[in-house]
């Protein structure tokens, strides 16, 4: 019996990009009310309203608006701020009433590469203590040994 | 697919001892007792579990006389998994956005630059 979809059930989601920017600035990019509404979601996608209270469990809501014209908020709470390096916050969509769905926890890390910046976005789905206290030991490891083999590894071209 | 069944799929999943309960049934069927086996947990106990997941159509049950084994339904398994390739669309595109911005935002700078301070 086959069932690879059977992955779903300890599902977590990892995006990394290599930017040419350093973390800093990157950073500031995900946390500063001006810079987040100029970028933040899919293409055609336009953020109509945003409000942060951008500390350790302060609050977030955002809305856009889709290229069809339908609404989407999302809010969350922030878990851990720790600049230029991470940031950890709950994000949950809303539904059409204004409830929110069900919620996941996104961590995204900035590895410094000189003048470029690795950034990894790891978004668990379900929330355990457990999990995420060991992803985090893991993933601290791993993104300084990755961030040493980028620094050594020939980046032009990029 | 209505978000109300994606809702319910993903609460069912929330925890951990279902998540194992599927993971168990990945590997062929299983009764009751089976299941419970790997747990500090009554046969009772499990069974709220098993309710939880047939409600939510991620496993069936045979109707068998006693035995009503418990299989893994993979639909609503693939609807979680397509949920979470949309988050990924969704975190791609808009990092593909945040670093045309960041190309923006570092070439105004570079314009803005006094030729005379450097």
């Amino acid at each position: 019996m086959d069932h690879p979809e059977v992955s779903t059930i300890d599902r977590e989601l990892t995006v990394t990009r290599v930017f040419d920017a350093p973390r800093e600035l990157l950073f500031r990019m995900w946390t500063d009310l001006q810079h987040i509404a100029k970028w933040w979601g899919p293409q055609g996608f336009t953020t109509t309203s945003l409000q942060m209270d951008f500390r350790p469990g302060g609050t977030y809501r955002a809305c856009m608006r889709s290229p069809e014209g339908t609404l989407h908020c999302r809010r969350g709470v922030y878990r851990e701020i720790v600049a230029p390096e991470r940031l950890v916050f709950s994000f949950a969509w809303e539904d059409e009433d204004g409830n929110p769905g069900h919620q996941t926890i996104v961590t995204v890390s900035f590895a410094d590469l000189g003048r470029k910046t690795l950034l990894t976005l790891h978004q668990a789905i379900f929330e355990t203590v457990e999990r995420c206290d060991d992803h985090r030991r893991g993933w601290t490891s791993c993104l300084e040994r990755f961030a040493e083999y980028l620094a050594t590894a020939d980046l032009s071209g990029g | 697919m209505s978000p109300d069944r994606l809702s319910t799929t993903l609460s069912a999943l929330a925890d951990p001892t279902r998540r194992a309960i599927l993971a168990r049934l990945a590997a062929g069927e299983a009764t009751v007792t089976e299941l419970a086996e790997p747990f500090a947990m009554s046969l009772p106990g499990i069974s709220k579990h098993l309710k939880v997941l047939e409600r939510a159509r991620l496993i069936a049950r045979g109707r068998t006389a006693q035995w009503r084994p418990c299989r893994l339904e993979a639909a609503a398994l693939k609807e979680v998994a397509d949920w979470v390739e949309r988050y990924r669309r969704h975190w791609e595109e808009s990092l593909d956005r945040l670093d045309q911005y960041l190309k923006d935002v570092q070439a105004a700078e570079t314009q803005g630059r006094d030729p005379g301070h450097e």
